[in-house]
């Protein structure tokens, strides 16, 4: 007997994709997360373009997560050029990205993941959930104001440039900013509750997490990569660890780790992240994940949104410790010359590891660079995800089969936007 | 009476202007008090039915099925706003217009066969009528409320369509171009940003797009004068309105 699932056009995921997934005689014999978001080409049009528009040029590839696409760009043109930005700047680059993943996780928690677990179409359709919607306005509005207050607006923000910022920020326009952020992250505490008490299918499988990880901090911007089974290397190394292949059922090429003679699938993301860098969360959030019982590394793919709910509290947390550091700096960037030259470099975006490479000639213009999207490492591991639970749940009705699939797809925080930029290795 | 019936659409782009209706933040929850959302993908399951009020565009136009929908969209709708500068001006994948797009596929993709894509990235209004056009990259949150407001209660959008320089001049900003000599697009870029970049130092990179009748050969001339390159000037202009930027100077007959 054959079934066919299919889910034409995912809603509350940003970008355009859909699902495809044929049963036939008990059996998977296809299954397919087709991304049919159009292509935009940056990697080609940023050839020949100078070092400074590439900062600009790649926020546009997100709208949600646009700080992300300039932290690993400007980082690794500074490598290019063998220059190290100085500690204040480091430490405005991480709560510009603290502002990042707090308004794109609060996006997620409430707006797009939230809804799933009271059986809503969207955060607006009950009277019920609306609390939940100003909650999520609320922390959204706070990260969206870090954002801009560092860099002129919330997306595509504009103040970052290669050796700093074209301009800090004063230190009153920061505290001025402190009262809120307390509040909401003695909020988001409570989130963190609300979210380990909802219910979850369980999705447990011996998979990979992978994420970067520094000594001294939860991380963002620095680091090398590390993963839950025993890898350890560096940014550019990591690449070397790579490769594309294939399944039998789905038509799209996954990205998986090589290891002897076999390509597994990983994850990266907020659940990689927090199983990996748990310890350096600091001791009041580490309380309350323990006081409300959450077990770590968390096993369950599906359980982003406790991950997540974890991560806004610390973001929120960090924010306020780097505001009360914050000293401003007579001058906001370093001085640089422009040469020759090719670097990785890998950051954590809101949704996982986004790895940028770029090759520039003596003058500092692109001559080529690739692009690799959290999502679009995520991509095999969804698949995988979803081959498991259509597997044990084979002669469940399709149309529960289909909103399981969607859950577990939106539970990944996918950003199909982003991932249309396909990987070469 | 019944709520307005409010329709959120995407093309080829980055999601960030419709992104800036969840970020109108507290405005948002007098939004979906006024309106009716009856179709917004990225927040909502609600699937495609009925006509709409008000639909807002975000997106270029860049593969066959999309110019099918659009047209479909178009019908379903009383007032069809773009918002940003892809849906209005192409978007910075417009770029591809002025290059090979076999190149630009092998470029990107191991099987550039199985792309679907067109060979040009173009703003809505090519191909359907465009009640009002909202610009930026991203739109400002503040003109999108002012915007669905004004369509609302039967009002032209109260937005300025004069270039930045005005409202550069009227936050007291030191000239970039005349005092540093830095390749500032505020001259012939419409307002709207909230003068971003010169607050920040910075020249103007032309987010907003051409305003009316933008003299830009006169302000490339200028470029020229404090060193830019030909080359180098045609890069100001080719960015997230390139294709806007680029209609201008033709329409003044350069």
């Amino acid at each position: 007997m054959k079934k066919i699932i299919k889910v034409d056009y995912l809603s509350r995921v940003e970008g355009e994709g859909g699902i495809v997934i044929e049963i036939k005689d008990g059996r998977i014999v296809r299954l397919h997360l087709n991304i049919f978001e159009a292509p935009r080409f940056f990697e080609a049009f940023l050839k020949g373009r100078p070092y400074s528009d590439v900062i600009d040029f790649v926020a546009r590839i997100c709208g949600i997560c646009p700080v992300a696409y300039q932290m690993s760009a400007v980082h690794a043109i500074e490598r290019i050029f063998s220059i190290e930005a100085e500690k204040p700047i480091k430490d405005l680059r991480r709560l510009l990205y603290c502002g990042e993943w707090i308004e794109s996780h609060a996006l997620h928690i409430y707006f797009l993941q939230g809804p799933d677990f009271y059986g809503l179409e969207s955060a607006w359709a009950s009277k019920e959930y609306i609390d939940m919607t100003k909650k999520g306005l609320n922390f959204k509005k706070i990260g969206n104001q870090i954002v801009s207050t560092i860099g002129g607006r919330s997306i595509h923000p504009v103040s970052v440039k290669v050796g700093g910022f074209f301009k800090m920020p004063k230190k009153k326009e920061l505290t001025s900013m402190k009262n809120a952020l307390q509040k909401a992250y003695e909020e988001s505490l409570m989130g963190i509750k609300w979210s380990a008490r909802l219910q979850f299918n369980d999705n447990s499988w011996d998979t990979e997490y992978v994420s970067l990880s520094h000594t001294d901090e939860y991380p963002m911007n620095y680091g090398h990569v590390i993963s839950s089974k025993g890898m350890h290397v560096s940014m550019d190394k990591f690449l070397d660890n790579i490769q594309e292949y294939q399944v039998e059922y789905s038509t799209a090429l996954h990205s998986g780790i090589k290891r002897h003679s076999t390509v597994s699938p990983y994850m990266v993301g907020p659940v990689s992240r927090l199983n990996l860098n748990h310890s350096r969360l600091p001791a009041e959030i580490k309380y309350i994940i323990k006081e409300i019982g959450i077990s770590l590394p968390i096993t369950n793919t599906q359980m982003g949104i406790i991950a997540r709910s974890i991560e806004l509290s610390y973001a929120l947390h960090e924010a306020i410790k780097l505001i009360n550091e914050y000293e401003e700096t007579e001058k906001p960037f370093i001085d640089f010359a422009p040469r020759a030259g090719d670097a990785v470099w890998i950051t954590e975006a809101p949704r996982g590891m986004l790895i940028h490479r770029y090759e520039f000639d003596d003058s500092g213009y692109v001559n080529s660079c690739s692009i690799i999207p959290p999502t679009s490492q995520n991509l095999g591991h969804i698949e995988r995800d979803i081959y498991f639970f259509v597997q044990n749940n084979i002669d469940r009705p399709a149309d529960f089969i289909k909103k399981e699939c969607e859950k577990i797809i939106r539970s990944y925080d996918p950003c199909i936007s982003c991932s249309v930029h396909c990987l070469i290795l | 009476m019944k709520s307005p019936r409010l329709g959120i659409f995407k093309f080829t782009s980055c999601d960030g202007c419709q992104l800036t209706v969840l970020n109108m933040e507290d405005e948002f929850i007098d939004l979906i008090e006024i309106f009716d959302i009856a179709y917004f993908r990225e927040a909502s399951d609600k699937t495609l039915k009925g006509d709409f009020d008000i639909s807002l565009v975000e997106g270029s136009i860049s593969t066959e099925w999309q110019t099918k929908e659009l047209l479909d969209i178009r019908e379903k709708t009383r007032f069809l706003i773009t918002i940003g500068a892809c849906a209005t001006s192409g978007g910075l994948q417009a770029l591809r217009n002025w290059a090979s797009l076999s190149r630009y596929k092998k470029h990107v993709y191991p099987s550039p066969e199985i792309i679907d894509s067109l060979s040009t990235s173009t703003p809505i209004s090519d191909h359907v009528h465009v009640d009002y056009e909202l610009w930026g990259c991203p739109i400002n949150k503040y003109a999108l409320s002012e915007t669905l407001i004004s369509f609302i209660i039967g009002k032209k959008p109260g937005i300025p369509i004069y270039s930045l320089c005005m409202d550069c001049k009227n936050k007291g900003i030191p000239c970039l171009l005349v005092s540093m000599a830095e390749p500032c697009l505020g001259p012939i870029t419409k307002t709207g940003c909230g003068v971003l970049c010169p607050s920040l130092g910075r020249p103007c990179y032309g987010c907003f797009g051409p305003k009316d009748g933008a003299n830009i050969e006169s302000l490339l001339m200028r470029f020229i004068e404090i060193g830019l390159s030909q080359k180098q000037c045609a890069m100001l202009l080719d960015k997230m309105n390139t294709y806007s930027y680029r209609k201008a100077r033709i329409g003044r007959g350069s």
